[in-house]
Parts: C-alpha cells; structure tokens; sequence
C-alpha cells in the first residue's frame, strides 16, 4: 500500500513539476504571442496619415538609437558566400556602414540553403522572438512568401522610412516599390531591383545541325516542331537517338510565382493561381487556358519531346543537364532567368567543353511566340524579391528605422555600399587596382588573359573558382532602381545583350494574392496542383478530369478565397 | 482494498518487511545512481511532450490561440489526412508480412545449407543492405529502374521483347506499392533471418535425428520440426513490428513523388509537408496530426501487450 501511495506521490510531483515547466514556457508564448498581436493591432491602428506625422519621430527616435549588430537573413542570392568571400564582404559592410552611422555596427549573416527557404524562415520565426540573438532583424523574401507575411504583423511597415530615404532622389524605377504598396498605403518589403523573368535560350549548334534558325520559330508549332527535330534528328550529332527537346525544372513552378515563366511556350496564356482578370480576382488553375497548356504538355511528354527529368528536376539539376559534358542526353531548349544568366549558363558549356568554337554566341535567345505575345504581351517580369525588417512590436519605430537605415538606405548609397551589394568585396571579388590573372591558365586553348590598369574598375577572380571571373554579389546592376554613380560598370556585353532582349520582351507578372483562407490552404493547393499537373503530363488522367478532381476537394475553399480577395 | 500478500520464508515463517522509507534509506546509494538518469528521462523525453498541447491551438505565425478540437475536425474532414493515414496502415501492415515472411524463408533455407563457407558468406550479403541509408537504396532503385536509357531493369525488358515501351515504375500508382514492398524486402530481409537462425540454432537436433529413424524427407523435416519450431518466434516478431506500423517515414519520403501521393502519401510525410514545406504552417494543426498518429500507436501497443500476453505468457511493455 505504501508502495502505491509513493508511487502516487513521485508521478504527481513528476506531473507539478512539469507543469511548472510548461507554465514558464507557456508565458513565454503568451509574451510572444502579446507581442505578436500588439504589433499586429498597432500596424492595423496606424493610418497612413499618423505614420507620415509620426515619421520625423520616428527618425529622431531613431538617430538616439545605437543599433550595435545587426542580423540579417538571406537565401542563395548574396553570392559572397562563406567560401566566397563573405568574412571580407561583412568587414568592409561594417566599416563602410560604421563609419557612415558614426557608431560600430556588427552584421551577422544567416545563409539559408536556398532550396529551404521558405521553410526554414518560417521554422527561425516560430522557435524565437524579438531579442533572441537567432531572430532576425531583416531578411530576403521572394514576392508570394512576402505577400503572405504582410498580414502577419510579424513585418514592419515601412513606407515612411522609403519614402523618406536618402535614395529616394535617384531611383530610376520608383513603381517597383509604389505597386508593392497596400491599398492603405502600408509598405511591409523593399525591394531594390525589379523582377527580372526567364527567356528561352537554344543551342546554336542544334540549329545548325537541324538546318534552322531562331527566325524560323514564330508560332508554338515552329517551336513544337524544333523540339520535335531535336528530340528525333541527332543534333548532336552521336549517330543514336537520347537528345531532348527541352528541360525545365518542372513542368511549372506551382509554388512560386510566376509559375509558367520555366516552360512559358506550353502554358502561354494560361496562369495556374489566382490573379486579377479585369479587376476581379479569379482562380487561373481552373481556366480553359490551364486545361489547353496541361494538354499541350502532355502531348509532348507523350511525344518525347519533354526531357522526363523535368517532372522532379530542380533548377541546378535541369541547367546541368543542359550543359552538361555529355551533350549525347542533353536537350536544345532550356528557359532560364535573363543577362547574367546568359553569361553564366555560356561560360558553364565552356568549362564543359561544349560548343568552344562558338564562343559567346553558343546561345541563342528566342523572341516569345505569336502565342504568348497575343496573351500575356511578352515574356513574365516577374514580382521582386523583397527586403523585410522584423517589428518588434513595441510601439516605438527606432529599432526598425535605425535597421532601415544602416541596411536598405545604405544598400543603394550609389557608392561604397552599394558597390558592396553589387559587385562584392574590394580586391576580392572587383578591384580598381593594376594586374594581370589568367583563367584556364593550364589549358592553353581555353586559357584566357586579363590586364588591367591602376585605376581601372574590373572583377576579378572567383575566390572557389580561379578559372571563372567573378559575376555578381546580391544586386544586378542592370536591374537596380538606383544605378551606382561611382561609374563601376561590369560591361559584360553578353550580360547587357541578355538583359536588353529581356526588357525589350517582357511584360509585368500579375500581382500575387494574398489573403487569410489562402494563406491557410496554400500547401494543400499547391500539393494538390502540382500531383494533378503531373498525372496530367503523364498522360494518367485527362486536364477535364484533373479539374473536376480539384474543383472536388477545393471547390469551396477557392470560392472562400475569392470572396475574400474580391472583398479587399 | 486488496488483500495483502505476506512475504514469507521457505520454511512458511512471515517476514517482517521493514517501512518502505527505511528500505529507500538503506539503499540511497542506488537512488542517488538513479537520480541523474531520472532527471534525463524527464527533461529530454517528458519536458518536450508537453508540446502536444499546441494540438488544441492555433499555433502559426500569425496566431496563438487556444481552439479546443478543431485542428481534430479539421483533420478528420480532410480527405489528404485520411488518405495518408490508410496508406501508413496499408504499407506498413504489408510491408511487416512480406518482409517476416521473407525471412522466414530464408532463415530456413540458410539453416539447411551444409557448407559452412558458403551460408555465412550470403549471411553477410543479405546482411549488408541493412546498413545502407534510405537515401542511397532509393537512389539505387531510382536508377536501376529509371525509365530512361540508363534504365537496367526497363532495357533489359525491352531487349528480351517483354515490354515495348520502358515502363515508368516509381512514379506509376500501379507499381509504386509492387516496388516499395520489393525494395523493403531487399533491405530488410537479411537482418530480419538474424532472429530466426537463432531460434533454428537452439532447436533439439534430436527432433531431426528422430524424423531420421522414422525416415523423414529434407522436405518433411522441415514442414514438420523446423516451421512449428519458428512459429511461436514468428508470432513475437509479428507482434513486436505491429506496434510500429505507423512510425513510417523515411523510406516513403525518399521514394514517393507527387504522381504517387494516392497510393504513397503517409501521415509522416504528410506532416512534413504541412509543416516544412509551407510558408506559414500552422504547428497546431501538425501537432494534432502528430497527436492523433502517436495514439493510434499506442493503441496498437497496447493491443499487442495484451496479445503478447496471450501468445508468451509475458508483455512487451
């Protein structure tokens, strides 16, 4: 009986003390959650009119401010990575930003596998909050993961900040930003650059062999009709069949918009989520423009004009694949991001010995077809990435304007920093000193001499990859909204050839919704899309019979977000 | 109140048992020992079970509120989640008995080889997929069946005029299950006949010597003293692994696409998805998924207590 007693005793006192345990921790989310709702009822309290009076003390509030680190959160895009030059990229941000604040500023950097992001995002602001040293004060979003947050009050609203910002005076594209703005005025992400989309590039050396040219390919059967060529008609010239027409990382990109821009000459018109159609928000998934793209792919897929890696393909796998050494499975059109792209996507065919004799003229870019400019009006510009500043919530906008300005205001200085943002780190990845370097110094037909003289601005070296220039670091100067005035120009005429096809091509991405049942039900729909979009492809079931399928399960759920959207 | 049981000697003489705090007292050494593992078992097995009762929140981003059951309701009107949860049923009741069947099989068969050189040279290559990660065995499969031209199993098909187009195994709703099951039993087989050939080993050799006498073929040997032998064994192993069918993950999540998710989708990889693979996840709601799968399974070990009770006189727990 005293057994029993004791027993008794030790599991309640297991149970009191750990529910002492969860007590403390249940106050923990309490204050988070406190702090969460209070920014959100403070963000939604605020007019615009109150933040424009509230703005000069704001900025007062936040020249008191001493912001001593500063953590920020990025994806694949900072290409100073840590075995690229990031330690020398943070020191000299520090410096050129200390300086500048007049206070020494320690930036930690948090690089995400780009692949995750989302993800991983998402899991960082669950398991921490304002003040924990992994919670971070800005980060990089793209354009459907930044509308989701903007409701979330978990993001600062900064449209006074941009509005007031120094580099206000020299942006050359103010509507990148004015469009991201909310009906009320509220401004949750910046972003630096516009969208830039994808262009269709094909071998030239596939043209020739299959007795074409780009000028030929008009229509989507000139284009069905060259995939067809060089699926069927060895444009590799190996004496055996293997070749595709075209890859592509995925039959579309249902998870992130503009989700039809990899394999733009299939989907044409069609646009698989929802978006405004003259003024009213419809759901793009179950238009007759998606059942006719979804036939249309899976009448390639049937004819083996589809590289079948393209189903679980990621974009390194599919553009490896087009580049590849072994060109004896590889395919003749791949639709990937314009001018730099184009650099990279040549100078890696190069490094794989693919088409040298061509040079920089490997790629061809192909105009859109009759199909897309008579819809869309040219290729998807697609909405920018965004920067997005954490609010902590507690009324005051120091912390939040004084990381506006030692991050964004600064990111588009025109000069030091923002050469930092554009090209990288001084005399690691650009210099302005004299020298000499060789890339492929060991091969004397791919070795390629560089001089430059004291003074001159020029890239250098990849830190990992002594054969290959360096490119870039976060910013495109060719997409910039505030080009840089200290005259650094990478003239690259490969690049500028890429991203002048692109502008002269493009047009603008529909905006990305975003609203509360949405944001609910966005894995659900996106899993379900992409399984009916590949059984449809594969030729398991019909476009008819996937929409019936959809309209099925989600039927209800769509009509709640229509409402919704059409109600804002 | 229960009657009390007297502790007594041999001789039939009660023992005078002393206060249980006295008996602590007198063993506080070993208490002491117990201590640190006590306060382990509390902090990194009970303190984060607390977090099941975000199953009754809505845990996002955006919100924290208690809700009471309706991340439940939720979850029982959605037709992915049930989906999932009979394809965990499904796949892994099936999976348990092809694979014990598998090694029953062979268990035998190893048990009947003579050449000593020879069954423990296949006991170490059945053994060695075992040990080989999930990620690696999927990319084998993917590879050896791959509908391309790298594709063994499709070109050989091809080249002996079986089939005339390749066939596209993993992301077919036909094959996938066929493929699983085969993969499974590739893997684990071998180190399922471990258990086995220790029961064959502590059979009486009597038993065979007088099946012997009687004049017993290889065959009737078998049928007759070895499969009764490795029934009772059998029944445990069985029992044992049913108490795990819905701890499947891994080997689904490295082999299932989204061409297969009628037939593949189970309620881990369901979570996954719901919980990492989206922007703003609602942890609530993941967590009561999670809730709901750890109850079945502690159903199911409980079921198979009381089984074990019956089959071996003793429990698993």
């Amino acid at each position: 009986m005293k057994k029993k007693v004791l027993s008794v005793l030790l599991a309640s006192a297991m149970v009191v003390s750990l529910a002492a345990c969860g007590a403390s921790d249940d106050d923990t989310s309490a204050a988070s959650s406190s702090s969460s709702s209070s920014s959100t009822s403070s963000s939604a309290s605020t007019d615009t009119a109150s933040t424009d009076t509230a703005a000069s003390t704001d900025t007062a509030a936040a020249e008191d401010y001493v912001l001593e680190k500063l953590h920020i959160v990025v994806d694949g895009t900072l290409t100073a990575t840590v075995d690229s030059g990031q330690q020398e990229f943070e020191a000299q941000w520090e410096e050129a930003v200390g300086e500048r604040l007049g206070h020494p500023i320690d930036l930690v950097i948090t690089q995400l596998d780009h692949s995750d992001y989302t993800g991983t995002v998402s899991r960082m602001l669950a398991t921490s909050s304002v003040g924990d040293e992994d919670y971070p004060d800005a980060m990089i979003m793209s354009a459907s993961m930044y509308r989701q947050y903007q409701t979330t009050g978990i993001l600062w609203d900064m449209a006074s900040a941009y509005d007031n910002a120094e580099f206000q005076a020299r942006v050359t594209l103010p509507t990148v930003n004015e469009n991201m703005k909310t009906a009320d005025g509220k401004l949750y992400g910046f972003a630096p650059t516009y969208g830039n989309g994808c262009v269709t590039y094909i071998k030239q050396s596939w043209l020739d062999a299959v007795g074409k040219t780009v000028d030929d390919i008009k229509t989507f059967d000139d284009y069905y009709n060259l995939l067809l060529a060089f699926t069927n008609d060895d444009p590799d010239g190996n004496g055996s069949a293997g070749t595709y027409g075209v890859i592509a990382a995925g039959f579309g990109k249902l998870d992130e918009a503009p989700y039809i821009n990899y394999m733009p000459e299939f989907w044409q018109g069609a646009y698989p989520s929802f978006y405004q159609k003259d003024g009213e928000w419809v759901d793009g998934f179950t238009e007759q423009a998606t059942v006719d793209a979804l036939e249309r792919l899976a009448k390639a897929y049937a004819d083996g004009i589809i590289d079948p890696d393209t189903e679980e393909a990621g974009t390194k796998q599919a553009r490896e694949k087009f580049f590849s050494n072994d060109q004896s499975t590889s395919e003749g059109v791949f639709t990937y991001w314009a001018g730099t792209w184009l650099r990279t996507l040549t100078n890696n065919m190069s490094k794989n010995e693919v088409d040298d004799d061509l040079g920089d003229d490997r790629l061809v870019q192909l105009p859109p077809i009759k199909e897309i400019v008579d819809t869309w009006g040219g290729y998807i510009n697609r909405e920018a990435p965004v920067w997005v500043i954490t609010d902590d919530g507690d009324g005051s906008n120091a912390r939040e304007q004084a990381i506006f300005d030692a991050l964004l205001d600064t990111m588009l200085d025109g000069d030091r920093v923002q050469t930092l943002w554009t090209y990288g780190a001084e005399d690691v990845h650009w210099s302005i000193h004299a020298e000499e370097f060789s890339t492929n110094a060991d091969d004397p037909d791919k070795r390629k001499d560089y001089s430059y003289e004291e003074g001159e601005f020029h890239l250098k070296q990849s830190p990992n990859d002594p054969n290959a220039v360096w490119k870039k670091n976060h910013l495109d100067s060719v997409l910039v909204i505030a080009p840089l005035t200290n005259g650094f120009v990478d003239d690259d005429e490969l690049v500028t050839k890429g991203n002048q096809f692109f502008t002269t091509h493009c047009v603008d991405a529909p905006a990305a919704a975003a609203c509360d049942t949405l944001t609910a039900n966005q894995e659900d729909l996106t899993s379900k899309k992409k399984e009916l979009m590949n059984l449809v492809v594969a030729g398991e079931i019909t476009a008819q019979e996937a929409m019936d399928e959809y309209t099925d399960e989600f039927g209800d759920i769509v009509e709640q977000i229509l409402a919704e959207l059409n109600a804002q | 109140m229960g009657k009390q049981k007297t502790v007594t000697t041999s001789s039939g003489q009660p023992i005078r048992k002393k206060p249980l705090s006295i008996r602590m007292w007198n063993s506080r050494g070993y208490y002491l020992m117990f201590l640190p593992v006590f306060i382990y078992v509390l902090i990194v097995y009970y303190w984060p079970m607390l977090g099941v009762r975000y199953a009754f929140y809505d845990y996002s981003l955006k919100n924290f509120e208690f809700i009471g059951l309706d991340n439940f309701k939720e979850m029982f009107a959605t037709k992915d989640f049930w989906r999932a949860f009979f394809n965990t049923l499904q796949l892994s009741v099936i999976k348990l008995l092809i694979t014990t069947f598998a090694s029953v099989i062979i268990s035998v068969f190893l048990n009947e080889m003579g050449n000593m050189v020879a069954k423990k040279t296949l006991q170490t290559v059945i053994y060695l997929p075992h040990f080989m990660s999930w990620a690696v065995v999927a990319a084998i499969f993917t590879l050896f069946l791959s509908k391309s031209s790298s594709g063994f199993v499709n070109e050989t098909l091809k080249s002996w005029g079986v089939i005339e187009k390749s066939i596209d195994f993993m992301h077919s709703k036909a094959w996938w299950r066929p493929i699983y099951y085969m993969v499974n039993v590739w893997k684990e087989t071998g180190w399922g006949t471990v258990i086995f050939l220790a029961t064959l080993s502590g059979i009486n050799p009597e038993l065979y010597e007088a099946a012997d006498i009687d004049g017993a073929s290889r065959m009737q040997k078998i049928w007759n003293v070895t499969v009764p032998a490795l029934a009772n064994t059998i029944l445990i192993v069985l029992i044992l692994n049913l108490a795990k069918v819905m701890n499947l993950f891994e080997s689904v999540f490295v082999m299932y696409n989204t061409r297969v998710y009628k037939v593949a989708d189970v309620i881990s990889t369901y979570i996954y998805r719901e919980g990492f693979m989206t922007a703003l996840p609602n942890y609530g709601y993941t967590t009561a998924v999670g809730l709901f799968k750890s109850l079945v399974g502690c159903v199911l070990v409980l079921v198979c207590n009381f089984a074990s009770k019956k089959v071996r006189g003793r429990g698993i727990i």
